[in-house]
C-alpha cells in the first residue's frame, strides 16, 4: 500500500487541580487548525494518567498547561516518569503562567519548548512543526 | 481584551464598530435614535431606586454610600491571611474576600496526594476549623462581611464560617458571609467542580435554605458571570447565563416550598468589567433591568428590594496583559470607572501583576487606592447614574437588553441551562469564541496595547511567589495535630450523621456545622459527598 | 522483530507504536502485522455506530466498565473525523471515557479517520489485529459518526450496535440513513427523553419487517449517563456472539466482511493512484478542457478518461 503522510499527534494536558483551561483549549483548537491531531486530556489529571494517555495514544508531543506556579515540580515529575516508562522520545512543551527566569530550569529538565501566556499561537505551531521535522 | 471590531478604511477612518455582543455602533446618536427604539423614561429607566432599576438600586447612589471595596486576599497560611486582613482593614477596605488554595477548593486535605505542591499556593489552605480560628482571630465578624471564594465545597466553608463565628461568640444572625457558591459557572469556566450537576445544585439549594433560617445576613450565592466571561463569553452571554444560572438555583429552593420573597433578596452577582467601556456600561444597566423583570414577571416577586441586582462589578482579569504590566494599572483605573459609572455597589480590581501571580501587598494597595480615589477625588459620588439620557447610552442599553434576551432564549430553546452545561453546549461555544478572539489579536484585527500595537517598551518580569514548602509542612503538621487531639468518636459520629442525612436527601448544612465544630476535616466531609454523589463528568469539547 | 515480541508479551507502548506505524503506512509496520497474524482473531469485536451526539462514547465508557467487571481484557478504538478544511483533528471521544480510562488494563486508542470512507480509519483493521495480539479479548470500536452511511464499520466487527436517540426524526430519515440495516443490536440511548418508547416501537416494527436472518435484532432502551440498560446491552452482545459461533457463522462472516473491506480499500487505492498518476497528465486535462468547451459530450469524456486509465477494459 502507498505510504501515508506522517501526522503530528499531540496531547494537551492539564495536570493537577487547576481548572483554568481557556488557554489549553485555545491552543488545542489552533493546533488542529494547523493540521495536527490533538487530544485534550480534560481537567484534574495526575501525572500517571497523563503518561498513560501519552503511551496508549503514542503522541509525539505532550503540552502541559500550568497556571498555578507549580510548573517546576509538575514538569520534573513528568520527565522522571517518561524516563521510567521508556518513552522519553516524546517531546514536552509547557505553557501557562511561567516566569522568564524559570525557562532555563524547565529546559534543563528536558523540556523542548516553553510558551508563557501571551505567546502568539503561530510561535507554538512553528516550534512544533520544526521540532517534529528534526525528530 | 480589545474586543470590539473596528472596520476602517485605508486612511484609518472608522467605518463601523461592532461590539462583542453584536451591536453596531453609529458615528452619531440623536434624539431620533431614542424615538426609533421607542424609548420611554418610566418604562425603560425610571428614577434610580425605582423598578426596573436600570439607573441603579439606590435612589441616591453613591451619595448615600460609596461602594464597598473587596480586594481579593488570602495567603498560604491562615496566619498570613489574618495579617493581610488586618492590613487591608487598616487601609480602609470595607469587606474581606478570601482566596483558598486549590486543594481546599477541590475538597482535599493538605496531606492528600493530590494536594502535593499546591498547599497554600494560590490562597489559604483550610483543613479544619482550627485554620479559620487563626484566620479570623480579632476580626469583627459582626461588623465586616466576608466573601468566600469557593464553590464546590461552599456548603462546607459556610458551615465552617458559622462554626468559627460561634466559637468567637457571635450569633449567626449577625454575621454576613458571601460564599461564591456558583457551581454551574465552575463547570462552564473555572473548572473547580467535584460533584455531578444535580447534587451540586442541590447543595447550593441547601445553603440558601439554611441561610434564610439561620444566617439571614448571609448572601448564600454569588452568581459569577465573571468567570464565564473570562472563558470567552460575550457580555450579553455573561449576563444571560448568569441570570439563567440564578434561576436554576431559585427553582431548586422553590421546589422545597418556599416563597421566593423569603430568599431571593440575598442573591448577588459577580460580573466582569473588561472590554469595551460603553458596551459594559450598557450591559450592567440592562442586566439590572432584566433581572428585576425576570423576578417580577417570571417568579412573581413582590418586594421591590428583592428585585435588586446586587453584587460585585469588577475584576477585569482577562483584560490585563503580561506585556508591559504597568499598563494594567491604567487599565484597572478605566475598568473601575466603568464599574462606578454603572453603579456598582461592591467592587474589586485585579491587581496589575495578576497576569502572573497572586497580588503583592503593594499592587493590592494600588488597586484599592484606584477605587478610593474615584470615589473621593475624581467625583464619581456627585450624582447618580450620570450617563442617563445619553442618546448613545440609552440606545445601546436597549439593544443590549435585546441581545441578552436572545442569548437566554437560545439556551432555553436548547433545553435549559442545566442541560446546556451538562452537555457542554455552552463550554463548546465559549471555547470557540475564545479561540476566535486569540486569532483576532494575532491578526491585528483586535487591538491590544503593548501586545500587537505600541509594543516598544520595557517588559517587566514579575516575580511569582515562591512555593513555601515550610508553610506547607507546617499546615500538614497542624492538620495532624488537630486530628490527634480531637475526639475521634465525635468526628465519626458527626460524619456518620452527615452521611445518613445526605443519603436521605436532607439539608446537609446543620450536619456540616456539627462536623466542623468537632474538627472533622474538609477532606473527610467532602469524601462523604464524593462517595454518595460521584463526580462530575466533564463534557468533551469537540 | 523486537516490537512483535514485546506486543506478544503485553507491552502497551509497543502496541501503540505499531499502531502509529500502520497509520503512517510504513512497510515495517505491515511486516510486523504479518508476524502477529497467527495471534489474532481471538476477540469479540463490537462496533458502535450512530449519529453525532447520540452518546456513543459515553455508552462505550459504561460498556467497558461493566465488561471489565466480568473479567474482560478490553481494547477501545475511537475514531474521530478529520477536518476536510485543515486536515487536523480533535480527538475528543477519549474525554468521555473517563471511567474506562482509569481502569487498569483497558487500552484506549483515538484515531482520526483521515478522510477514509465508511466510518473507520485505514488503520482500524490493523489496530484490531494489534490489540488482539496484545491479548485483548473484547474490542469496542467507535465509528466516526459523521451521520453518513458507515458501511465499513460493519466489516471490521462481529457485533454492531447502532445507537439512536428518541429524537431520531421520522421513519423516512431512518431508512435514508440506512443505519438500521447495519445493526445487530439497536440501542435507543438518552431514553429519558420524551418519545423513547415510541421510538422503540417504531424501530422494532421496521427491523422485524426487514430482517431475514435467524437473529432477532433486539431494540434496547439505554441511558448511558446513568448506566441504565448497559447490562442488557452486554447480555445481547454476548448472545449475538454466541449465536454466530453456534451457527458457525463467525468465521464465515469474518471472511466475507474482510473481502468487502478489501474491495473498499482497493477502490481507495485505485482512486488515489488515478489521482496521483493520471489526473495531472496532459491528455487527461485535455479531456476536461474539451468538455468545458463543449467539444465532446460529458458521457463520452468519462468513457475516454476511463480508457486512458484502463486501456484493456
Amino acid at each position: 500500500m502507498s505510504e501515508d503522510k506522517k501526522k503530528i499527534k499531540i496531547l494537551i494536558a492539564k495536570p493537577g487541580l487547576d481548572g483554568h483551561d481557556r488557554g489549553a483549549k485555545v491552543v488545542a483548537q489552533a493546533l488542529k487548525d494547523a493540521g495536527m491531531e490533538v487530544i485534550y486530556s480534560g481537567l484534574h489529571k495526575t501525572i500517571d494518567q497523563i503518561i498513560n494517555i501519552a503511551i496508549q495514544e503514542d503522541v509525539d508531543f505532550i503540552g502541559l498547561s500550568i497556571m498555578t506556579g507549580a510548573h517546576i515540580p509538575i514538569t520534573e515529575k513528568l520527565m522522571k516518569r517518561l524516563k521510567e516508562k521508556g518513552i522519553e522520545d516524546k517531546k514536552v512543551f509547557v505553557g501557562g503562567v511561567i516566569p522568564q527566569k524559570d525557562i532555563p530550569k524547565l529546559k534543563e529538565l528536558g523540556v523542548a519548548g516553553v510558551f508563557p501566556g501571551g505567546t502568539p499561537l503561530r510561535e507554538t505551531i512553528e516550534f512544533i512543526k520544526n521540532t517534529a521535522k528534526t525528530a | 481584551m480589545a474586543v470590539a471590531r473596528y472596520i476602517k478604511d485605508e486612511k484609518d477612518q472608522i467605518l463601523d464598530v461592532i461590539y462583542e455582543s453584536g451591536i453596531h455602533v453609529k458615528p452619531c446618536y440623536t434624539p431620533k435614535d431614542l424615538e426609533e427604539i421607542g424609548f420611554d423614561y418610566e418604562k425603560d429607566l425610571a428614577d434610580p431606586g425605582q423598578y426596573p432599576f436600570t439607573r441603579g438600586i439606590h435612589p441616591l447612589g453613591y451619595r448615600s454610600r460609596a461602594w464597598t471595596t473587596r480586594q481579593y486576599t488570602g495567603f498560604g497560611t491562615p496566619e498570613e491571611t489574618n495579617e493581610r486582613f488586618k492590613l487591608m482593614i487598616s487601609h480602609g477596605q470595607t469587606g474581606l474576600n478570601v482566596a483558598f488554595d486549590l486543594p481546599t477548593q477541590m475538597g482535599y486535605d493538605s496531606d492528600h496526594e493530590m494536594a502535593e505542591g499546591e498547599v497554600g499556593r494560590v490562597g489559604m489552605a483550610v483543613d479544619t476549623l482550627r485554620d479559620f480560628e487563626i484566620a479570623f482571630k480579632d476580626i469583627r465578624l459582626d461588623k465586616i462581611g466576608t466573601g468566600l471564594t469557593i464553590n464546590a465545597v461552599a456548603s462546607i466553608m459556610l458551615a465552617m464560617y458559622q462554626a468559627v463565628a460561634e466559637k468567637y461568640g457571635y450569633d449567626p444572625k449577625v454575621i454576613s458571609a458571601t460564599p461564591q457558591n456558583d457551581i454551574l459557572k465552575e463547570m462552564i469556566g473555572r473548572g473547580a467542580w467535584i460533584f455531578p450537576v444535580e447534587p451540586a445544585v442541590k447543595l447550593i439549594g441547601d445553603t440558601i435554605e439554611y441561610s434564610m433560617k439561620v444566617m439571614p445576613k448571609t448572601n448564600p450565592v454569588s452568581v459569577c458571570g465573571y468567570h464565564i466571561r473570562e472563558s470567552g463569553a460575550t457580555p450579553a452571554q455573561e449576563i444571560a447565563y448568569a441570570i439563567l444560572i440564578a434561576n436554576a438555583y431559585i427553582d431548586n429552593v422553590l421546589a422545597r416550598g418556599y416563597d421566593i420573597d423569603d430568599f431571593v433578596g440575598r442573591f448577588s452577582f459577580n460580573l466582569n468589567v473588561f472590554g469595551n467601556m460603553w458596551e459594559q456600561i450598557a450591559k450592567f444597566r440592562a442586566a439590572r433591568k432584566i433581572w428585576a423583570r425576570n423576578l417580577k414577571e417570571r417568579y412573581g416577586v413582590k418586594k421591590p428590594q428583592n428585585m435588586f441586582l446586587r453584587g460585585l462589578f469588577g475584576g477585569g482579569g482577562y483584560g490585563l496583559t503580561k506585556a508591559q504590566p504597568e499598563n494594567n494599572i491604567m487599565r484597572g483605573a478605566y475598568y473601575a470607572l466603568v464599574a462606578a459609572l454603572s453603579g456598582a455597589q461592591t467592587t474589586a480590581l485585579c491587581s496589575y501583576d495578576e497576569a502572573y501571580t497572586i497580588p503583592t501587598p503593594r499592587s493590592a494597595l494600588i488597586s484599592l487606592r484606584t477605587l478610593q480615589l474615584l470615589m473621593d477625588e475624581v467625583g464619581l459620588r456627585d450624582t447618580v447614574d450620570p450617563l442617563a439620557g445619553s442618546y448613545f447610552i440609552e440606545t445601546i442599553t436597549k439593544q443590549m437588553e435585546e441581545k441578552i434576551e436572545e442569548e437566554m432564549f437560545k439556551i432555553e430553546n436548547y433545553g435549559g441551562i442545566i442541560k446546556a452545561v451538562s452537555d457542554g453546549y455552552i463550554q463548546r461555544m465559549v471555547a470557540r469564541q475564545a479561540y476566535e478572539i486569540e486569532k483576532g489579536i494575532e491578526s491585528g484585527e483586535l487591538l491590544k496595547v503593548g501586545v500587537n500595537i505600541y509594543k516598544e517598551g520595557e517588559s517587566m518580569e514579575v516575580e511569582l511567589h515562591e512555593y513555601n514548602y515550610e508553610s506547607a509542612e507546617k499546615q500538614i503538621e497542624r492538620l495532624k495535630q488537630v486530628k490527634r487531639e480531637r475526639s475521634q468518636r465525635d468526628v465519626a459520629k458527626a460524619l456518620r450523621e452527615l452521611e445518613i442525612a445526605t443519603k436521605e436527601g436532607k439539608n446537609v448544612m446543620p450536619y456540616l456545622v456539627e462536623c466542623c465544630k468537632v474538627y472533622a476535616t474538609l477532606g473527610e466531609m467532602t469524601d462523604v459527598f464524593r462517595q454518595i454523589f460521584g463526580e462530575f463528568k466533564e463534557p468533551s469539547l469537540f | 522483530m523486537e516490537i512483535v515480541e514485546k506486543i506478544l508479551n503485553g507491552n502497551e507502548a509497543s502496541a501503540a507504536k505499531l499502531i502509529s506505524l500502520i497509520e503512517e503506512g510504513k512497510d515495517e509496520g505491515y511486516k510486523a502485522i504479518s508476524l502477529l497474524l497467527p495471534y489474532t482473531g481471538g476477540a469479540h469485536r463490537i462496533g458502535i455506530t450512530g449519529a453525532p451526539g447520540s452518546g456513543k462514547s459515553t455508552l462505550i465508557d459504561k460498556l467497558a466498565t461493566n465488561f471489565s467487571k466480568r473479567g474482560k481484557k478490553i481494547g477501545i478504538i475511537a475514531i474521530d473525523p478529520t477536518s476536510t478544511k485543515t486536515d487536523g483533528a480533535l480527538l475528543g471521544d477519549r474525554l468521555r471515557m473517563r471511567d474506562a480510562e482509569n481502569i487498569e488494563g483497558i487500552f484506549i486508542r483515538s484515531m482520526a479517520h483521515r478522510g477514509y470512507p465508511g466510518g473507520i480509519a485505514k488503520a482500524t483493521i490493523g489496530t484490531i489485529y494489534i490489540l488482539e495480539a496484545l491479548g485483548k479479548d473484547l474490542l469496542l470500536i467507535e465509528s466516526v459518526g459523521i451521520g453518513q452511511t458507515e458501511i465499513n464499520i460493519s466489516t471490521v466487527c462481529d457485533t454492531l450496535i447502532t445507537v439512536f436517540t428518541p429524537d431520531y426524526g421520522d421513519e423516512i430519515q431512518l431508512m435514508k440513513a440506512g443505519m438500521i440495516e447495519l445493526g445487530d443490536i439497536i440501542a435507543i440511548n438518552k431514553s429519558d427523553m420524551p418519545g423513547a418508547s415510541n421510538a422503540q416501537q417504531d424501530i422494532k416494527g421496521h427491523v422485524n419487517t426487514n430482517n431475514n436472518t435467524t437473529w432477532d435484532i433486539p431494540v434496547i432502551l439505554t441511558q448511558a449517563q446513568k448506566g441504565d440498560g448497559i447490562e442488557m446491552l452486554i447480555e445481547k452482545a454476548e448472545s449475538h456472539f454466541k449465536h454466530l459461533k453456534e451457527n458457525n457463522l463467525l468465521e464465515k462472516l469474518r471472511s466475507e466482511k474482510l473481502k468487502k473491506l478489501m474491495l473498499s480499500f482497493l477502490k481507495e487505492e485505485i482512486w488515489a493512484h488515478a489521482m496521483n498518476k493520471w489526473a495531472k497528465k496532459s491528455e487527461f486535462l485535455n479531456i476536461f478542457e474539451m468538455v468545458a468547451k463543449k467539444e465532446i459530450d460529458f458521457y463520452k469524456a468519462v468513457s475516454e478518461a476511463s480508457n486512458l486509465i484502463f486501456p484493456d477494459c
